[in-house]
């Protein structure tokens, strides 16, 4: 099955994300995030100070990514970023890599990565039978199962 | 027999572990609402010590008002940069010189549960000048017992910073509890195992319900939850909402905000957790958070998440003050000012609703943006859906 073909944009966060870092980083990456049902992922590996104000910009540019359709995803998170992410509830609404390259990989892999863990892959097919509108789109541009649910 | 104590914080670590959490000796730092110090005296008094000294590198700790913590009875000593073992050296000369007849020295350093009873009888029936304890596996507590009349053994091992005997001597194997507390981890085990009473430390607070105990006017608001085993130290205060957990210590003068889940973690004194917060297997405090599982320690400096209140209570008082002057003018200019979130509409309805991002192209969209030479916006606008 053919993959989506639109561009993934790899963004690599700063060292340091608090309030100035943050609005500059935010200013850095709205062209993408404005752009139609944009896939993006952020290096979090060169992290190392991250506050409240950090957390916002990621949930702020989730959230206009969502709008747009799009996904944003979370790679190689530094320990500081992960510490931080857990302590703020966070981290549970990205879809985190251990590499950019996984998290890129992951747009273009038909299921999610979730979806995979859940669905072992004799009952990928037994899943597409069950609702074949969500799974089975066209040949450059499928409907994401769990965006659809 | 007049047996007194040196009680010694300082002085480096033989493994080179750093043993002070956010610059404070971990001596210093509460466990259960006593300071590891304090504990420690109070079991040497138990075992019929009658002075103790506390010599440190630091001034007198003003941390958590420790000061005013530590029993008045016992003389602190502050030794000068570099002149730690030499000040250890003259205390114990004038121990000698004031009629003691033995001086434990004692390095804090590790947690021991030594019978003090058995390692002076030990001493005495071994009739060696210096008595080293150590562990089941032979590793130095850093505990000695020392003959006030043996000056240049005294000399010689706090010279040699309590790693080398003058004279060959055998060891006491204390078999009790051992805490070596090198880390934040080590802090965080030696409150669990207080907790499961795998040791002799006993919360400093009324046993409320079975495992969960509470110090004086520690403030638990009643739409909290706390689960047992839990120690709540005094002056703290748990907010509504909150969810304290899996053996959780929350020391005194804490503040854990609204909806703030506390797991398996010890909340540090003085220190304010933020609102709606997860915080798990962690040492929480100093502005840091350490956390034990991922075994790295993060500075927070965002007050929001992780505060320190002032310890001075007249700062204190004046910063909710003005916390609460400022209050009413901030929600009136909110009110005002603030943009306005717009109601969710009724689901039903909006099932029947075409979704915004569908209404315009984002190409024709006014707020797209500009468009870049590496992500054309034109191009998937043009087959938004497979259906399409």
């Amino acid at each position: 099955m053919e993959s989506s073909k639109r561009p993934v944009v790899v963004k690599r966060m700063p060292e340091k994300m608090n309030l100035k870092q943050a609005r500059d980083f935010f200013k850095e990456v709205q062209p993408f995030l404005n752009s139609d049902r944009p896939q993006i992922v952020f290096d979090m590996s060169r992290v190392r100070h991250i506050d409240a104000a950090g957390v916002d910009v990621l949930l702020a540019c989730m959230r206009t990514i969502v709008r747009r359709d799009g996904d944003l995803k979370l790679a190689a998170l530094s320990p500081q970023a992960a510490v931080v992410l857990e302590l703020t509830r966070t981290g549970r609404l990205f879809e985190i890599y251990d590499t950019s390259g996984a998290a890129v990989k992951s747009f273009s892999s038909f299921l999610p990565n979730a979806i995979k863990h859940f669905y072992p892959h004799p009952a990928h097919e037994a899943l597409s039978m069950v609702s074949p509108e969500v799974f089975v789109g066209d040949d450059e541009d499928q409907e994401r199962p769990d965006r659809a649910a | 027999m007049d047996v007194r104590a040196l009680l010694l914080v300082g002085g480096g670590t033989k493994s080179g572990h750093e043993d002070n959490i956010g610059g404070i000796p971990i001596a210093y730092l509460d466990v259960l609402g006593l300071p590891i110090v304090e504990r420690v005296l109070q079991r040497l008094r138990r075992f019929g010590v009658c002075a103790a000294t506390l010599i440190s590198e630091r001034a007198r700790p003003e941390w958590f008002g420790l000061h005013a913590r530590l029993n008045a009875d016992m003389p602190y000593v502050h030794a000068q940069e570099g002149a730690f073992w030499q000040t250890a050296e003259n205390t114990f000369n004038q121990y000698a010189e004031g009629g003691a007849e033995l001086v434990i020295a004692v390095r804090i350093g590790p947690y021991a549960e030594v019978d003090y009873e058995e390692l002076i009888q030990h001493h005495l029936d071994h009739r060696c000048p210096v008595t080293m304890a150590v562990d089941s596996e032979g590793a130095s507590l850093d505990i000695f017992v020392l003959n006030a009349s043996r000056r240049n053994d005294a000399a010689s091992l706090f010279r040699n910073e309590l790693q080398k005997l003058r004279t060959e001597c055998k060891s006491f194997c204390a078999p009790g509890y051992v805490n070596r507390l090198n880390t934040a981890a080590d802090l965080r085990c030696l409150a669990l195992d207080a907790l499961l009473h795998k040791n002799s430390i006993s919360p400093v607070g009324r046993e409320i319900k079975p495992g969960i105990w509470v110090a004086k006017s520690a403030r638990i608001h009643r739409k909290a939850r706390v689960v047992a085993p839990a120690f709540i130290g005094a002056y703290s205060n748990v907010r509504a909402a909150a969810l304290i957990t899996r053996s959780t210590v929350i020391e005194h003068h804490a503040e854990v905000d609204c909806g703030t889940v506390v797991e398996d973690s010890t909340v540090l004194p003085y220190t304010y957790v933020g609102a709606g917060l997860d915080v798990m297997h962690s040492v929480v405090g100093l502005r840091r958070l350490s956390h034990l599982v991922r075994n790295v320690e993060v500075e927070i400096s965002d007050r929001k998440l992780v505060g320190m209140p002032a310890v001075n209570v007249v700062s204190r008082l004046a910063g909710s003050t003005a916390a609460l002057f400022a209050f009413l003018p901030k929600q009136i200019y909110r009110g005002f000012f603030a943009p306005h979130h717009e109601c969710s509409a009724d689901i039903t309805e909006s099932l029947g609703q075409q979704a915004a991002a569908l209404k315009i192209p984002a190409t024709e969209a006014p707020d797209s943006g500009p468009e870049t030479p590496e992500f054309p916006s034109n191009l998937a606008v043009v087959r938004r859906y497979g259906e399409q």
